[in-house]
This record gives C-alpha cells, sequence and structure tokens, in this order.
C-alpha cells in the first residue's frame, strides 16, 4: 500500500467531524444491559475511557514533536478525537447508570503510572518512539477493545457511538502507519544508534516499565468479562500485519521492537517475560492511592455532557 | 448625510488627495500644512477622524507601545496618564492634532473611496466614492491603514449562531454583557487585551486559542503628576525619554527581527512571566508556543494570563469543528454554548492585494500586480502609477518598534516629493520600474535571514509564504531609506511638454 496524502488526509479529517449531540444518549436500548454483565461492563468501559484518554494525551505529545505542519495539525485533531472518544465512552457509562452526576471513574493504578509518566516526560521522547508505540496502543486496546465490547453489548446506541469512533481510529491508524513507513525509510542505521540511546533513557525505561504492565493489565480485564483472550492477541497480530507489510515499516527498529514485544505478549508460554510483568500489574495494585501525586489537569477536562 | 450626485466639476482638484483621516493621512496634512500646501482633501469614509483608534475601542483596548513613543516627535504630549495609554486616551490625542493644527477644514466625512484612477491625460488622481462622488488631485496619498477592515474567520456555520456576534474592530458598546456567557475566538493582540476586561463580567468566558502568542510582561504604570509638570515645563525632558525609548526599542530588533542569543534571552523572558503567572503544568504547555519569538506579533500583558484561570474563564485549545445556532462545537465533541461571541480575528491584510481598485498608466491594476504579493519602491511608491504615494505600503512593517516613527519617515517623504512635483513643475513623479526591483530583490533577501520567514504562518506572509508586510531592519534603518529622495529613480514627466521626459 502506498503511503497516504497527508493533506488529503487532513482535509478528510475536518470533512468527517461529529459531536457528542450527534448521539441521542436517551434513545432506548439501554436495558439491554443485563445484570451480570453490568459491574464487568463498567470497570470494563473506565477503563477503556482512560486508555483513549491516555491515548489523547500521547497525540498531544505528538503534535508537539511533528515534523512538520501538516502532521502537527493532523495529531492536534487526533488529541482531540481520542479526547471526544472518551468524552462519548463516558456518556455511554451515564446511559446505562454507572456514574453519578459529575462523577469521574477511578483511573487503575497502571493507567495512574501511565498518566504520570504521560505528563511528566512523553513531551520529551522523540517522535519515533510515540508514533510507534501509539499505533500498537491504538490497535491492541483500543481496536480490538472496542470490538469485543461490540460483540457482547446489544445496546444499539452503543453500537451508533462505536461506528463513530472507529471511522476516527480508521484514520488513525492509517496515518500511525504511514508515519511508522516514513520513518523506517533509509535510515535503520541512525535509526539504531538514535534508538540504543534513546533506550539508556531513564525516562523511556519508566515508560516502558508502566506500558508492558498496562497491556497484561487489560488481559486480565478481558479475561474477567469472560472474552477470549485470543481476540487482543489477533489484534495484536494484526499491528505485526500491517505495520511490516512494507519494506520501509519493516525497517523502522522501534516497529521491529514492538513487533517482538507483542509476540511476547501473546505468548503466555513465554514466563520470562510474563512473571515479572504480571507481578509488576500486582505491584502496581498494591500502590495506595494516596502515594500518587495530584492527578496533572487535563485528566478533568474528559466529560459526558454532549454540551457545555 | 448630504446625498447630492456631485461633478468633478463640483469639487476643485486639490494638490493633494488623501484617503483616510487617521494618524497616517491628519500627520501627512499638517506636515504638508507646515511645508505652506494647504490645498488639500482628505477623502474619511467614517463621520470622524482616528482610523484603527476610533474603530478598536473594546474594553481594555490600548496600544503596545509606550505613549511618549506612540505620538508624533512633532506634537508631543505632555499629558499622558499612563506609560501605555488606553485607546480612548489615543483617539483624545488624535482629536487634540485636529483641532490644534486646524485640519478639519481639509476633511471630507462620509467619502468611502471605491475606485482610484490616475488620468494619463490630465495628470490626476481621480477618487470614486460609493456615492458616486468625484475627488481629483494631482497627487493622491494611500493613508487607508494596512490594518483598517474586520477580518472574519473562515469557521463553518458562522452565519448559524443565533446569539450576539461582536467584532472586536467594531465593538457594540450597547450590548451589556454582565452575566453573560461569552466565547472570545483568538489570542491574538486584541483578545489578550479583551479577555481581562471581559472576565470581570461574564458570567461564563470560554477563550478559543489556536496559537498561543509569546507574552512578555507590560511595564506599565500611571503617570505620576510631576512628570506630566516636568513634561510641560521642559519639553526637552519628554524629548530625551522619547529618544531613550526610541533606543530600547530599537535595541528589541536584535532579538525580534533576527535570530541571535537576545532571542534565547527574550523566549526565556517569556517563558519565565508564564510560569510566573500560571503555576498549573497543563495549561502552561497549553499556552507556551512552539515557534521562535518575532515569527509572530509579540505580545505585552500582566493580566490575560491571570485572568484565563479565573473560576468563570476557561481556556479552550481543542480545534473549532464549527459554529452552530447555539454556540462552538469543537472537535473533542461538545458544543460550547453561549449568548455572545467575541471575535477577535484581526484584519483583512491586504498584503496581496488593494482595498479598492486602482488603476495606473494605461488602465494597469495595482490589484493585478500585487495578486501574487504586494510590492513597491521604499515602500511608497509603484512603478506605473505616478504621484501615488503609499503610507505602510508593502515592506514597511516594524515588529520591534513604534508604527508612527516609521509613519513620520514616510510623511516625510510624501511631502518632499509633493514639494520636488510642484517646485520642478512636473505632471508626473514615476519610479522607475527597474529600482523598484532592485529594491525588492534587496528587501527579499534581507527578509529571508528573518524570524518572520522562520517558517510559522502569520499574517505578515502571504498565502504563499511571501512577505510584503515587513521591513527587515531597524527604525534608523528605513529612515536612512527614507531620508532621501534619489529622482534618479524616477522617471520625470514636465507639466508643459507632456511627452518629454527627462
Amino acid at each position: 500500500m502506498a503511503m497516504i496524502d497527508l493533506d488529503k488526509m487532513l482535509e478528510k479529517i475536518k470533512d468527517t467531524q461529529w459531536s457528542l449531540s450527534d448521539v441521542d444518549w436517551d434513545a432506548p436500548g439501554a436495558e439491554l444491559i443485563t445484570p451480570e454483565q453490568w459491574p464487568k461492563l463498567k470497570a470494563f468501559m473506565a477503563d477503556l475511557m482512560w486508555i483513549e484518554h491516555v491515548g489523547a494525551r500521547a497525540f498531544a505529545a505528538m503534535a508537539k514533536k511533528a515534523p512538520d505542519d501538516t502532521l502537527r495539525q493532523i495529531y492536534t485533531y487526533f488529541h482531540a478525537e481520542e479526547q471526544r472518544h472518551a468524552n462519548a465512552e463516558m456518556a455511554l457509562m451515564k446511559r446505562w447508570g454507572m456514574l453519578e452526576d459529575g462523577e469521574l471513574p477511578e483511573p487503575n493504578n497502571n493507567l495512574r503510572l501511565v498518566i504520570e509518566w504521560l505528563d511528566r516526560f512523553a513531551d520529551d521522547q522523540p517522535i519515533y518512539v510515540l508514533g510507534t508505540v501509539v499505533p500498537m496502543l491504538e490497535i491492541a486496546l483500543d481496536g480490538a477493545l472496542c470490538k469485543f465490547l461490540l460483540d457482547t453489548v446489544d445496546d444499539p446506541v452503543c453500537h451508533q457511538a462505536f461506528e463513530l469512533i472507529n471511522g476516527d481510529e480508521a484514520r488513525h491508524l492509517g496515518v500511525g502507519f504511514s508515519v511508522m513507513e516514513m520513518q523506517g525509510h533509509g535510515r535503520t542505521y541512525i535509526d539504531l544508534v538514535r534508538m540504543t540511546a534513546q533506550l539508556m533513557d531513564p525516562r523511556l525505561i519508566l515508560g516502558i516499565a508502566s506500558y508492558f504492565p498496562l497491556l497484561n493489565k487489560m488481559r486480565d480485564n478481558i479475561v474477567e468479562m469472560g472474552l477470549p483472550e485470543e481476540k487482543l492477541y489477533e489484534a495484536m497480530r494484526k499491528f505485526e500485519k500491517i505495520g511490516g507489510r512494507t519494506e520501509d515499516g519493516r525497517r523502522n527498529p522501534w516497529f521491529q521492537i514492538i513487533k517482538h514485544h507483542g509476540r511476547f505478549v501473546v505468548d503466555r508460554k513465554k514466563r520470562f517475560y510474563h512473571a515479572p510483568i504480571d507481578a509488576l500489574v500486582k505491584v502496581a495494585d498494591l500502590i495506595p492511592r494516596k502515594a500518587f501525586p495530584a492527578v496533572p489537569s487535563w485528566v478533568k477536562e474528559i466529560t459526558y455532557q454532549p454540551t457545555a | 448625510m448630504k446625498k447630492s450626485q456631485p461633478s468633478p466639476e463640483q469639487h476643485p482638484t486639490a494638490d493633494v488627495l488623501i484617503i483616510g483621516a487617521g494618524f497616517a493621512g491628519l500627520g501627512t496634512a499638517i506636515r504638508l500644512q507646515q511645508q505652506g500646501i494647504r490645498n488639500i482633501v482628505i477623502l474619511e469614509r467614517s463621520d470622524d477622524v482616528g482610523g484603527t483608534w476610533r474603530d478598536n475601542q473594546y474594553p481594555g483596548a490600548a496600544c503596545d507601545i509606550p505613549s511618549n513613543l506612540y505620538s508624533f516627535s512633532f506634537a508631543q504630549n505632555p499629558n499622558w496618564s499612563r506609560s501605555f495609554s488606553g485607546s480612548r486616551e489615543i483617539l483624545d490625542y488624535i482629536h487634540h492634532l485636529l483641532n490644534h493644527f486646524n485640519l478639519r477644514q481639509y476633511i471630507r466625512f462620509n467619502q468611502n473611496v471605491s475606485n482610484l484612477a490616475w488620468d494619463q491625460d490630465k495628470g490626476l488622481w481621480q477618487a470614486t466614492t460609493t456615492d458616486g462622488g468625484v475627488f481629483s488631485g494631482r497627487t493622491a496619498v494611500m493613508a487607508q491603514g494596512p490594518l483598517s477592515n474586520p477580518g472574519w474567520p473562515g469557521i463553518a456555520g458562522i452565519e448559524d449562531f443565533e446569539g450576539k456576534k461582536i467584532h472586536s474592530a467594531a465593538w457594540d458598546h450597547d450590548y451589556d454583557l454582565k452575566g453573560k456567557r461569552i466565547a472570545v475566538i483568538g489570542t491574538g493582540a486584541s483578545a489578550i487585551q479583551i479577555v481581562p476586561e471581559l472576565a470581570k463580567c461574564a458570567g461564563k468566558l470560554t477563550v478559543f486559542q489556536r496559537t498561543p502568542p509569546w507574552i512578555m510582561p507590560r511595564p506599565d504604570f500611571t503617570t505620576p503628576e510631576w512628570n506630566k509638570t516636568l513634561f510641560r515645563k521642559a519639553p526637552m525632558s519628554q524629548s530625551a525619554v522619547r529618544k531613550a525609548l526610541y533606543l530600547a526599542h530599537e535595541s528589541m530588533a536584535l532579538a525580534v527581527i533576527w535570530n541571535s542569543p537576545l532571542t534565547r534571552f527574550a523566549e526565556r523572558l517569556g517563558q519565565w512571566h508564564l510560569r510566573k503567572q500560571v503555576p498549573d503544568r497543563w495549561l502552561r504547555r497549553q499556552l507556551t508556543p512552539d515557534y521562535r519569538l518575532g515569527c509572530k506579533r509579540i505580545l505585552v500583558s500582566n493580566d490575560y494570563y491571570p485572568a484565563l484561570q479565573k473560576p468563570n474563564t476557561k481556556l479552550i485549545t481543542w480545534p473549532i469543528d464549527r459554529i452552530s445556532e447555539n454556540g462552538i462545537r469543537t472537535v473533542e465533541g461538545i458544543e460550547h454554548q453561549f449568548d455572545c461571541i467575541v471575535f477577535a480575528t484581526g484584519f483583512e491584510v491586504s498584503n496581496a492585494g488593494t482595498p479598492f481598485p486602482i488603476t495606473g498608466i494605461g488602465g494597469r491594476s495595482l490589484n493585478e500586480e500585487w495578486k501574487r504579493g504586494a510590492q513597491a519602491y521604499k515602500s511608497i511608491n509603484v512603478s506605473g502609477y505616478p504621484n501615488l504615494f503609499f503610507t505602510f505600503g508593502p515592506n514597511s512593517g516594524p515588529g520591534h518598534n513604534s508604527a508612527l516613527v516609521y509613519m513620520e519617515s514616510q510623511m516625510d517623504y510624501i511631502v518632499r516629493s509633493i514639494r520636488t512635483i510642484k517646485s520642478l513643475k512636473l505632471k508626473a513623479l514615476d519610479v522607475r520600474q527597474s529600482a523598484q526591483d532592485d529594491h525588492n530583490r534587496s528587501i527579499q533577501k534581507r527578509l529571508a535571514k528573518t524570524n518572520w520567514n522562520s517558517g510559522c504562518q502569520s499574517w505578515y506572509l502571504t498565502e504563499d509564504g511571501f512577505n510584503a508586510t515587513m521591513y527587515p531592519g531597524f527604525a534608523t534603518q528605513y529612515a536612512k531609506q527614507m531620508a532621501d529622495l534619489e529622482l534618479k529613480d524616477y522617471r520625470l514627466l514636465a507639466e508643459e511638454a507632456a511627452s518629454k521626459t527627462v
């Protein structure tokens, strides 16, 4: 597949906007959520919403690092669109009676670590790192999770909302993989050198330390909901398939790293990977709430109300 | 206003036809008058003088340049109440000029020029107004102002909004803002002055930002009485202060115009100002510019950042999707609803065209010639348009010093040229195309090295990125450029023998 024309993509993004008020959040169908589903769905939605919100923050960092104005504008839109997804998912939670008036769901401890990391260090990360990690997160956590949701929830409003969300995500991935290919173009050696230097950066190591457990945590969530974890893995293999479809894409060293990491994640037999990461998930859960600093103010920007 | 259909005969030919009664138009008239040229007609589209300062009377409107420098050197005002005066006081100063220099006799109010054409046979400029009036002059001065028409943003749905719409440059003082839900679109020079005022009275104020500006601390203070007395009794002391301010601003060129260690220093000052006033990390990030200082206009304010943090005020940096019946929809999917939207979105910039058709020798159209970016000789004349002078013409804009300093250089150049036309009995003084081309080659070469051309988008540049607006140098350099009328750069056409060129 040839690389996409980013200028045309920006126009398309501008032309395909939607807002929360396009959806009737009071339409019938909320009763289709079963009492057994409800508590697990609540936990799942809260995490999903936070992942969108965290993804939004990553796009904000990418906008600062964008190599040209078009890409900067695209990432600025993506930042807002991820926020819109978080808002829409919160509106679903509100519809399903999972939120009190003005309530903001609590992020789990792994997410708190990621939020903290993003707030402190994301803006300092090179676009190489974010440009590869974000499509991975989008595919694995966002794309896949949305699909599971539609498989289990019959509420038509949920389907309507996710149709809009998935339309955005398709563009996010299109740009994401295109940028990965751009980065892989004939610069393998330089990138390898740079990447190695980056790996030595303790801030990045911290980022990895919070990202790995996040994946395992979401796998646990899925299993908890009674969904086959194989579906998450399928989604992660999709990353390998699409990202590696061209020579340029394969040449991106970050793609290689994330790909291999993805293989570890999907293979439960890799005990040397899963044992410590699962331990980290458990450790993160043990961190007392008080130990975290106050959440950054961008965290409070989400809302389930279509109008302000 | 009298509704008549005047013919050219009803309006005797003036020596100088000036379009616009703002600072430039009135200042030129004063200088001409001081040189004994009094056959002047000033065409003003409104019913009052003052131009920019008449139109921009929004809450908080003030000048970014200290008043002792933002005034004419030949008409200093010892009574400025503050170091940076408000719009009302500047307008009062303009009215003072009007009365003190007895300029009202020249002005034809409510005459909105719609066309300006050179009559080669008669050697006259003919201005047609929207009322059908025709005014002619042997020479003409474009003093219509570079930023005189409100600019509305190209946001979809702008017509759909059912609430009140106000543009900063045409404020509706009858609309009561108290307790209202107000949006401000734009965070440029006007917006950062309006926001602190609206934050005092609005029920809810939301500021929509696309690009954060660089904002410096504003050394604003009330002038002590002893200072006014000193300036009144010893005008030399005010001239000395003015000179000091001038030199201080000249030194800023090193930070503003070119990328230098001083640019870094100024950026640090801006960051320090932000850090000091905004404790929240995320808000600070939203307000931190990501382009080099100087690339866009630098602003000064002490109360903008604090205003944004008031409980009734909020900054939104999500891109705007569209305006709807009830408010503004942003890309994060929320419709922000308002009673009133304030458009602090600046002005229409004619850096690629003229505000009305201007026709020169042989019917050539300046609008057509300027389509790819305006060009002139020393910002003031254009080849093929004899006896026509531009104030704030192409590449005359300052980024670091008082616009009036530049304007005085232009006014003196105009007076010198008109005196030459009169004393040499010239029918036409037309700059040579080659001289104009040489000047522009040099200007564009120098501009390439400036911060304005360093890659951001601004109103200084045309859509193609051509800088037709700014002057790449010190005010002192500009004054030197304008100091001499080099007749070798012009074609001179004598009045008696119209066919003979010198």
